[in-house]
C-alpha cells in the first residue's frame, strides 16, 4: 500500500488557498496507464471458471510470467522521466521481456489499444478489467491470479476507480489522447528498430577510427536513427550530453506529444529527488539552462507541484546563480508554505523528513548565504531559524540548524564572536554561563546541542552529521572544560584521537540505524525500478552499455558485477557513511599514518562512489594522489593525475586543480624551478576569495607555499617575515594544527640561514604543539630538524643530535616520504660525521647505507639540493675510506645536481606533466 | 475648434460602425462612447443611430490599472477586440500637429456579402465555428478576417472550457487554444502578400502574443495602430506588452490623437501618474462628457492618494451613468480607504443588480464585507472574482489582506505570492508579504521582501520604513541599516513623520548627539508645521533641552526648557529643574572659577 501512500498524502497537502480537494482522483488515468492495465489484464486474466492453465495461455514458462510481473511493476514505480513514456518506447522495452513470444505481447498492446475509439469501448475496457480482481462466481479465491492489494491489485484498483469517477469530459480527452498515443508510433515500429539497430551496431563498429569525416558521418547517422526512433541514440558524438538525453529528447518532443501525459505523483516526487540527488552529486553533469527548462515544462504541466521550484533552487544555487537562487527559494517557501518539507524524501509524516514550515526556509536561506560565503547573513538567517523554530516548537527543525550553524562556525574563519552573534539571542550566551566564550567553544556547546536533540529525536543522519562534526572538532581542537573551578581541575592539553575514533565509529551507526528508522520509509525513491529498466534496455541493446559506463561515476566495484543493481541503501545514508571514511583518512593524515590514509580513502574510492558527491570523491582521489607523490615520487602521481582529470575535468573540481598546482610545485621546487615555483604560488594566491574569513585554508596553504619558495630562494628574511604573518593569522583564528607546520617551517628558516639558536625554539614550540595534537609524523620531522639544528651548533652535539634522529627514526622509516626519509637518512650520517668519536672504516656500513637509500630515494623525486649533499657525504665517506673510484663517482655525480640546481634548464617543463 | 471635433465625430462615428461589422464589440463601445463623450455644445448630434448614449457599461476592454487601498494592479479580459475613435488633425492637443489618417473606406461588400451576413449573425449568436464555416472560401478581407476571428473566439472558447475539464491534481494543464497554430500560418502569409487589413493585423498580434513572441506582437500592433488607430483594442493589447518606459519610448508610433489616449493609460500602468494626469486632462477639452476619461482621471487622483478629488469624480460618473461597473472596483476600494461604509454597501448593492458576475462586482462586494469586518465572506467573494477572472491582479492581494485578517498566514502567503508571480511589478504584494513574515517574528527573512518593494517603488516613504523597523527590531538590532533606511524614506516625503523621530532616536542610541539633535529639530518644526503636537513633540523638546545644556549652549536649552513648561507631566518637572539648574550654572560659574582660583 506504501507505492500510493504518497499520492493520497500529497492530495491531502494542496493548496491551502485553492477551493480545496474535491473530485480529486487519486491519479489521472492516461493512455499509457491505459496501457498498463491491459497488460495486466495479459499477466493475470480474468480467472475462468474451471481448470486454468498456469502459466497462462502466451507464456511458455513461470518465469517468463514473472518477468512481465516484474516489467509491469517497475512501470509503475520507475522515476526516470516526469513524462509518461510513449507508445513506442514501451513497446520498446516490452520486447525484451516479450522475445519469447514473438512479439505477441505487443502486437496484442497496439491492436486492443487501436480499437478503443468511442466512450463505450472504454466503457467495457473497463468492465473487463474489473474481472481481474473479482472471481467468478463458483470460483474459489485461489483462482484470482492477481493480489487485490498487491502493487498491481492497487494500481488496478486506482485505475478503476478514477475512471468512475471521471466525467464524461474527461473521457472525450481521453480519448483523444489514446489516438494521439497510438499514432506517435509507426505501425511498423518493429522493423524500423531492426535497421536501426543494425546501423548502430556499425556505428560502434568503427567507433575506434575516429577521424573528424567520421563523426559527421556518424552524427548524420545518428540523426536520422534518431528520426525513427525518438530515443537519442547518437550516443557517442554527444558523450557529455548522455546523461541528459532523455531531456532532450523530452523538449524535442513536447509539441507534438500529448502534454498531459504526467506520471503518477508518486512517481513525479520520486524523479525530483533523483534529479536533486544528482544535482547534489555532480552539478556540473547538469547544464544550468536545460535543467531550469526542463524544470519551467514540468511546471507548466503541473502548477501545483511545488518542489519544482526547490529544484530550480537547488540549481541555480549549484550553479552559483545568487539572484535566480534566491528568488526561487523564497518562491517556493512562499508557496508551499514549507509544507511540501524541506527534504521532501516523502510526504509522509515522518518526523525526520519533515522539516517544520517557515524555519526550513530560514535554514535554506541560511545555506544559502553559507554557500555563496556570506557568514554574517547566514549567522542572522540561522539565528531567526533558531528563534522561530523554538517559537514553533519544532524540535527537527532546531536540531538541524545547530548542526547548519556549527557547519558554518567550523568553516568560516571568525576570530571572535562580537559583533557576529551579538543579539540577546545569541546562540552562545544562552547556555547560562557569564563569560563569553571564544568561537570555538560556542562551536562545541552547539555541537553537543545538536547532537542531543538529534538522538532525542531519533534523526539518523543528523546524529551522524554530528558525531562527524564532533570528530571533525576533535581533531583540531583541545577540549578544555568550558568552566574550571579552581586549581584542581586537571586540564590535560592534549587532543584526544579516542574520541575523534569513537565519533567516527558512531557515525557509522546510520549505517545499521536506517534500517530501523525513519530512513526506511524515505528509501523509496523509485531509483531500483528505474535502474531495472535501465538494465532491461542494456539487456536488449547493448549500444547503451558503452556510452553509460564512461560518463556516470560508478563504484568502480559494479565493473566487476555486470548488471549490478544499486545498493538498497539509500543514497544519502550512504553518503554520510562514506564521508566518515574520508574523515578517517584525515584523521590519519593528521596523525602520521600512511598505510591507513590510503587504505581509508580506497575504501571510499571503491565502495561509496555511487552516493558520493563528485567533490567528495575527487578529494579521496587527492589524497590517493598525494600519497602517491610522497611515496613513489612525481612521475607516478601524475600518471594518476592525468586518469583523476579524465574523471573529474579541472575546471570543475577544485580539489584536482589545487592537487595538480601542490604537486608541480613541490615539484618545482626540488628541481630548483623557482621562477615556476614562483609563479604557481601566484596563481594559488589568487584562487581564494579576498572576502576576509572565507577560504581560510586556502589562503593558509598559498602563505605556506610562498614561504618555501622564498625559502629556497634563499631571502630568508622575507621568507620569516611572511611566516611571522601567517602565525599570527593562524593564530587570531585559533589554528593551531597550521601552526604547528608553521612554526616548522619558521625553524626551516632560520636552519638555513644558519642561525641554529634562533631556530631551537621554534622547532621546540613545533614538537610541543605536535605533541599536543598527536601529529605523530610532524612530530618527528620536527624531532629531525630538532637535531639538525643541534648539530648546526657543533660537532660537540653530535650526540645528542644522534639520539634524536634515533627517535624518530621508527616514525619516519614506517610513514614518512621518500623526502622525509631521505632527509632522515641523511642526517643520520651526517651525525656520524660529524661525531669525532666515529670512525668511518670501523662502520663504514652506518654511514654508506643510509646514505645510499638517501640518494635512491631522492632520485625519484628528483629533489638536487639534498640529493648534492648525500652525494657530498658519499664522497667524503669514501675518502675516509679510501675508495677513490666511488670517492670521483660520488663526487661527479654531486657536481651534476649541483649544476642543475645553480642552472637550471628548460624551466617550463616544470610546468607540463 | 468646431471643425476639429466634427472630425473627431466623423471618424468615431465611422469608426464604431466599421469596428461592430467586424464583431469587435468593445473595441466599438468605446468608439461608441468616446463619440458621445465629444464636448456637446457646438452640434447637437444629429448623425447615426450609433450615438445613443450607450448604456450599462463604459470603457473597453483595455487594461485599466486597478490601484487599490494597498494592490496597485492591472486587470485585463482575456480576449475581445476593442473599439476605436477617429479623427484628424484638429486641435493639436499638446501643440503637436496630428498626422491624419484617413478612414478606410470599406463598406463595399465583396461578392459574398449575404455570406458574410449570416456568418456575423451567428457571431452574435456566439456558434463562432458555424460562422468561420459559412465563410470558408471567402477572399474577401473583410471575411477572411472574421472566419479568423471567430476561429481565434472558438479556440479560445474551448480553450477556457479545457481549463475546466482538465483539473487534476496538480493544478491545471495548460490549455492552448489549439487554433493558433493555423492562424498564424494564415495570417503571416496574408501578410507576406500584403493582403491584409490593420484588423487582421491586431488579430494576427494577438495570435502572437498567445503563442509568446512578444517584440513581433508588439511590430505588429504598432503596424495595425498606424494604419487603424481607431482600434482601441489593439492600442491596449500594445500597452500590455509595454512592460517598461523604454520599451514604450521605442515604439514608433504615428501621432495620431488616439495615441494620447494609449500614452494616457500606459503611463498609469507605469505609475507615471503626473504625466497621464497631464495627459487626461488636455482629452478632458475635448471629450468633455467622457465616461471613460473620468474614470481614468480618478483613478490617477486615486493612485495619487488625492481621495478626495477621485471622490468627486465617481460620484459624478455614478450619476452620469448608474449602471457602470467598470473600474468601480476601484471606487469600492477609494470607498473602503474613506471607510464610508454606507456608500460602500450602496454601490455593492447597485453592482450587485447590475451584473452580479462580474469580477469588479465581486470585488466591490469583498471589499464591504472586509470594511464591516466579515473577512470570512470577503474571502469567498474574492475567490469568486478569481474564478472569473484568475488574472485579477488586485482581488489576489486584498485577498492577502483579508487572510492576513484571518490569521492565515500561510494562506495569505499564497495569495501575495500568486499577485506576485502575475505581476513582479506589484509592489503592494510584496511589502505585504514582507509584513507578514515581520509579523511572524522572521524580520530578516522578511528583508528580502520589503527591499523589492522599495525597489519597485522607491519613493515611498512606508516601505523604507517598513525595511528600518525590521532592522531596528530585536532580533536583528542592525542600527546602522535602519539609520540609513529612515533617511531614504525622510527623503520621500514621510507624511506620518516617523523617520525623522525614528533617526533622531537611533542617532541617541548610538551616542551620536550632534545628529540626534538635528534631526529632533527638523521633527520639531515638522510638527511645528503641521501643527501637531503629543508625546513626539515633548520627548524632542526634551532631548534638545538636555542636549544644548551639555554642550553648555545655556541660551538654546533655556528656549526649549520653556517650551516644555506648557506641558503638563513629569516632563513639566525635569524641565524646572532644568532651568534652575542652568541658571545656577549660568550664574555659578565664575563663582566657582573664583573658587578654582582660591585653591
Amino acid at each position: 500500500m506504501s507505492l500510493f501512500a504518497g499520492v493520497g498524502g500529497g492530495a491531502a497537502a494542496g493548496d491551502p488557498a485553492s477551493a480545496g480537494g474535491t473530485g480529486r482522483a487519486l491519479l489521472e488515468l492516461t493512455p499509457h496507464k491505459l496501457a498498463v492495465c491491459h497488460l495486466v489484464q495479459v499477466f493475470a486474466p480474468p480467472a475462468q471458471a474451471g481448470g486454468d492453465v498456469v502459466p497462462p495461455f502466451p507464456f511458455e514458462s513461470v518465469a517468463h510470467h514473472n518477468r512481465l510481473g516484474l516489467f509491469l511493476f517497475t512501470l509503475t514505480r520507475s522515476c526516470d522521466d516526469f513524462r509518461e513514456p510513449s507508445l513506442e518506447e514501451l513497446l520498446r522495452q516490452l520486447k525484451a521481456v516479450d522475445d519469447l513470444t514473438n512479439g505477441w505481447l505487443c502486437e496484442q498492446l497496439t491492436s486492443t489499444l487501436s480499437v478503443l475509439i468511442s466512450p463505450d469501448d472504454l466503457f467495457n475496457f473497463f468492465d473487463k478489467l474489473r474481472g481481474v480482481l473479482t472471481a467468478p462466481e463458483g470460483a474459489g479465491a485461489e483462482d484470482i491470479l492477481l493480489d487485490p492489494n498487491s502493487q498491481l491489485g492497487v494500481f488496478l484498483r486506482c485505475c478503476i476507480l478514477a475512471f468512475n469517477s471521471m466525467t464524461f469530459e474527461g473521457i472525450c480527452h481521453l480519448l483523444a489522447d489514446l489516438v494521439m498515443y497510438c499514432n506517435s508510433t509507426d505501425a511498423s515500429y518493429d522493423l524500423a528498430e531492426d535497421e536501426d539497430f543494425d546501423t548502430e551496431m556499425s556505428n560502434l563498429m568503427d567507433a575506434d577510427i575516429s577521424s573528424q569525416a567520421d563523426i559527421y558521418q556518424k552524427y548524420r547517422q545518428g540523426r536520422e536513427s534518431e528520426s525513427h526512433m525518438g530515443e537519442s541514440s547518437s550516443a557517442l558524438t554527444r558523450a557529455p550530453m548522455i546523461l541528459h538525453d532523455f531531456d532532450e529528447a523530452n523538449t524535442f518532443k513536447v509539441d507534438e506529444d500529448n502534454p498531459t501525459s504526467l506520471r503518477s505523483r508518486w512517481q513525479l516526487e520520486a524523479y525530483l529527488n533523483q534529479q536533486a540527488d544528482l544535482l547534489e552529486k555532480d552539478p556540473s553533469s547538469v547544464p544550468l539552462n536545460s535543467f531550469n527548462a526542463t524544470m519551467t515544462q514540468l511546471q507548466t504541466l503541473a502548477p501545483e507541484l511545488h518542489r519544482v521550484q526547490f529544484l530550480q533552487y537547488l540549481n541555480a544555487l549549484c550553479h552559483d546563480d545568487y539572484v535566480a537562487s534566491l528568488d526561487n527559494l523564497h518562491r517556493y517557501f512562499d508557496y508551499s508554505s514549507g509544507m511540501q518539507g524541506l527534504f521532501g524524501r516523502s510526504v509522509s509524516a515522518v518526523q525526520d523528513v519533515i522539516v517544520g514550515k517557515y524555519e526550513g526556509a530560514l535554514l535554506c536561506l541560511g545555506n544559502l548565504h553559507c554557500h555563496f560565503g556570506h557568514p554574517k547573513k547566514a549567522l542572522e538567517a540561522f539565528s531567526e531559524a533558531v528563534r522561530v523554530s523554538q517559537m514553533n516548537n519544532d524540535d527537527s527543525c532546531l536540531a538541524y540548524v545547530l548542526g547548519a550553524i556549527s557547519n558554518l562556525l567550523a568553516k568560516i574563519g571568525m576570530s571572535n564572536t562580537v559583533g557576529i552573534v551579538s543579539s540577546p539571542y545569541s546562540l552562545g550566551t544562552n547556555i547560562g554561563l557569564g563569560t563569553p566564550l571564544s568561537i570555538q567553544q560556542q562551536l562545541l556547546v552547539l555541537l553537543k546541542r545538536s547532537l542531543k536533540r538529534a538522538d532525542l529525536l531519533k534523526l539518523p543522519s543528523l546524529l551522524a552529521f554530528d558525531h562527524l562534526s564532533l570528530a571533525k572538532f576533535d581533531l583540531k581542537n583541545v577540549q578544555r572544560p568550558l568552566v574550571s573551578f579552581g586549581p584542581n581541575a586537571s586540564t590535560k592539553l592534549r587532543t584526544c584521537p579516542a574520541d575523534v575514533c569513537k565519533n567516527l565509529r558512531l557515525s557509522s551507526r546510520v549505517l545499521t540505524d536506517f534500517g530501523t528508522d525513519a530512513l526506511s520509509t524515505s528509501s523509496e525513491n523509485g531509483s531500483f525500478s528505474t535502474s531495472w529498466l535501465r538494465n532491461l534496455a542494456t539487456a536488449s541493446d547493448s549500444r547503451r552499455s558503452s556510452s553509460m559506463k564512461s560518463t556516470k561515476l560508478h563504484n568502480d566495484f559494479d565493473n566487476f558485477h555486470y548488471l549490478a543493481q544499486p545498493s538498497p541503501v539509500p543514497s544519502p545514508v550512504l553518503q554520510l557513511a562514506g564521508s566518515s571514511y574520508l574523515l578517517r583518512a584525515t584523521a590519519w593524515e593528521h596523525y602520521g599514518s600512511a598505510p591507513m590514509v590510503r587504505m581509508n580513502a580506497l575504501v571510499y574510492a571503491t565502495c561509496f562512489a555511487d552516493a558520493a558527491s563528485s567533490s567528495e570523491l575527487s578529494l579521496a582521489y587527492v589524497k590517493l594522489i598525494q600519497q602517491l607523490a610522497v611515496f613513489k615520487g612525481y612521475s607516478a602521481a601524475f600518471c594518476a593525475l592525468k586518469l583523476a582529470e579524465r574523471k573529474f575535468p579541472s575546471s570543475t573540481s577544485s580539489h584536482i586543480q589545487l592537487l595538480r598546482m601542490q604537486i608541480l610545485h613541490e615539484r618545482a621546487l626540488h628541481r630548483g624551478h623557482l621562477k615556476v615555483a614562483q609563479q604557481i604560488c601566484d596563481e594559488f594566491g589568487v584562487l581564494s576569495s579576498s572576502v576576509c574569513g572565507v577560504d581560510i585554508e586556502l589562503k593558509t596553504e598559498a602563505s605556506i607555499r610562498r614561504a618555501r619558495t622564498l625559502l629556497a630562494a634563499k631571502q630568508f628574511s622575507q621568507a620569516a617575515a611572511v611566516a611571522n604573518s601567517l602565525f599570527s593569522t593562524c593564530y587570531k583564528y585559533n589554528m593551531q594544527v597550521e601552526n604547528a607546520s608553521v612554526l616548522l617551517l619558521l625553524a626551516e628558516i632560520h636552519k638555513k640561514s644558519d642561525n641554529a639558536v634562533l631556530g631551537l625554539p621554534y622547532a621546540l614550540a613545533s614538537q610541543s604543539f605536535c605533541k599536543s595534537f598527536n601529529l605523530d609524523l610532524l612530530g618527528a620531522s620536527a624531532t629531525l630538524t630538532l637535531a639538525e639544528l643541534w648539530l648546526a651548533l657543533g660537532s660537540s652535539h653530535a650526540k645528542r643530535a644522534l639520539s634524536l634522529v634515533y627517535q624518530s627514526l621508527p616514525m619516519i622509516l614506517g610513514h614518512g616520504g621518500l623526502e622525509l626519509r631521505a632527509r632522515a637518512h641523511i642526517v643520520l650520517a651526517k651525525c656520524h660525521l660529524s661525531d669525532p668519536k666515529f670512525s668511518v672504516a670501523e662502520d663504514p656500513e652506518a654511514v654508506l647505507d643510509p646514505l645510499n637509500q638517501a640518494t635512491e630515494d631522492l632520485r625519484v623525486l628528483e629533489h638536487h639540493e639534498m640529493a648534492a649533499e648525500a652525494y657530498y657525504l658519499k664522497a667524503i665517506a669514501y675518502n675516509h675510506l679510501g675508495k677513490l673510484d666511488e670517492r670521483e663517482e660520488a663526487a661527479a655525480c654531486f657536481m651534476e645536481h649541483i649544476t642543475a640546481l645553480e642552472n637550471p634548464r628548460k624551466e617550463e617543463d616544470s610546468l607540463a606533466y | 475648434m468646431a471643425s476639429a471635433k466634427e472630425t473627431y465625430r466623423t471618424e468615431l462615428r465611422a469608426a464604431a460602425r466599421q469596428l461592430g461589422e467586424r464583431c469587435l464589440y468593445s473595441a466599438a463601445k468605446w468608439a461608441a462612447e468616446l463619440l458621445v463623450g465629444v464636448d456637446l455644445d457646438t452640434s447637437p448630434a444629429p448623425s447615426s443611430a450609433m450615438d445613443s448614449p450607450s448604456s450599462s457599461s463604459a470603457v473597453s476592454a483595455g487594461r485599466l490599472l486597478h490601484l487599490h487601498r494597498s494592490g496597485g494592479s492591472s486587470f485585463r479580459h482575456r480576449f475581445r477586440p476593442g473599439g476605436a475613435s477617429s479623427s484628424e488633425a484638429g486641435t493639436p492637443l499638446g501643440g503637436v500637429s496630428y498626422v491624419s489618417t484617413p478612414i478606410p473606406d470599406d463598406d463595399s461588400f465583396d461578392s459574398g456579402g449575404d455570406k458574410y451576413l449570416l456568418a456575423k449573425t451567428y457571431f452574435d449568436c456566439r456558434e463562432y465555428r458555424r460562422a468561420a464555416h459559412v465563410l470558408q472560401n471567402q477572399v474577401g478581407r473583410k471575411a477572411v478576417f472574421l472566419r479568423c476571428y471567430a476561429l481565434y473566439m472558438a479556440g479560445e472558447k474551448r480553450k477556457e472550457a479545457e481549463m475546466i475539464e482538465m483539473e487534476g491534481s496538480l493544478g491545471k494543464s495548460n490549455a492552448v487554444n489549439q487554433e493558433l497554430v493555423a492562424l498564424e500560418r494564415e495570417l503571416s502569409t496574408h501578410r507576406r502578400t500584403g493582403s491584409i487589413d490593420s484588423f487582421g493585423l491586431y488579430l494576427y498580434g494577438l495570435v502572437l502574443r498567445d503563442k509568446g513572441c512578444e517584440d513581433l506582437a508588439r511590430t505588429i500592433l504598432v503596424e495595425s495602430v498606424n494604419s487603424y488607430p481607431w482600434n482601441w483594442s489593439a492600442w491596449s493589447e500594445l500597452q500590455s506588452l509595454c512592460t517598461s518606459s523604454d520599451v514604450l519610448n521605442n515604439l514608433n508610433l504615428k501621432n495620431h490623437w488616439m495615441k494620447d489616449f494609449f500614452l494616457a493609460s500606459t503611463y498609469l500602468e507605469l505609475k507615471m501618474h503626473e504625466e497621464a494626469l497631464k495627459r487626461y486632462e488636455r482629452l478632458m477639452g475635448i471629450f468633455r462628457s467622457s465616461g471613460y476619461i473620468q474614470a481614468q482621471i480618478a483613478t490617477v487622483q486615486y493612485s495619487m492618494r488625492d481621495l478626495d478629488e477621485a471622490e468627486m469624480i465617481f460620484e459624478e460618473l455614478l450619476r452620469t451613468d448608474p449602471f457602470r461597473v467598470d473600474s468601480m472596483d476601484i471606487y469600492s476600494n477609494l470607498l473602503y480607504a474613506k471607510e464610508s461604509l454606507t456608500a460602500l454597501s450602496f454601490l455593492a448593492h447597485r453592482v450587485f443588480l447590475t451584473d452580479k458576475y462580474r469580477p469588479e462586482s465581486c470585488c466591490i462586494i469583498a471589499n464591504y464585507y472586509s470594511l464591516k469586518g466579515q473577512h470570512e465572506k470577503s474571502v469567498l467573494y474574492f475567490q469568486r472574482a478569481l474564478k472569473l477572472n484568475r488574472k485579477y491582479l488586485s482581488a489576489w492581494t486584498l485577498m492577502g489582506h483579508e487572510y492576513v485578517e484571518l490569521k492565515n498566514t500561510p494562506a495569505a502567503i499564497d495569495a501575495y505570492r500568486r499577485a506576485v508571480d502575475i505581476n513582479p511589478k506589484d509592489y503592494r504584494a510584496w511589502y505585504g508579504l514582507g509584513q507578514i513574515y515581520e509579523m511572524m517574528g522572521m524580520p530578516f527573512y522578511a528583508l528580502y521582501y520589503f527591499r523589492k518593494s522599495s525597489y519597485l517603488q522607491p519613493n515611498d516613504a512606508r516601505l523604507w520604513i517598513a525595511m528600518a523597523q525590521c532592522y531596528e527590531s530585536d532580533p536583528l538590532q542592525m542600527i546602522e541599516e535602519a539609520i540609513k533606511c529612515y533617511e531614504r524614506a525622510a527623503n520621500s516625503n514621510d507624511t506620518e513623520g516617523i523617520a525623522l523621530h525614528q533617526l533622531a532616536k537611533l542617532h541617541d542610541v548610538l551616542g551620536q548627539s550632534e545628529e540626534a539633535a538635528y534631526y529632533y529639530k527638523k521633527d520639531l518644526e515638522r510638527m511645528e508645521a503641521e501643527e501637531r503636537q503629543g508625546q513626539n513633540f515633548v520627548e524632542a523638546l526634551l532631548f534638545l533641552a538636555k542636549h544644548y545644556k551639555n554642550i553648555g549652549n545655556f541660551e538654546e536649552a533655556g528656549h526649549y526648557c520653556t517650551r516644555l513648561l506648557d506641558y503638563t507631566g513629569p516632563e513639566k518637572e525635569t524641565a524646572k529643574n532644568m532651568l534652575q539648574g542652568i541658571k545656577r550654572l549660568q550664574s555659578g560659574f565664575p563663582s566657582m572659577d573664583i573658587d578654582h582660583f582660591a585653591l
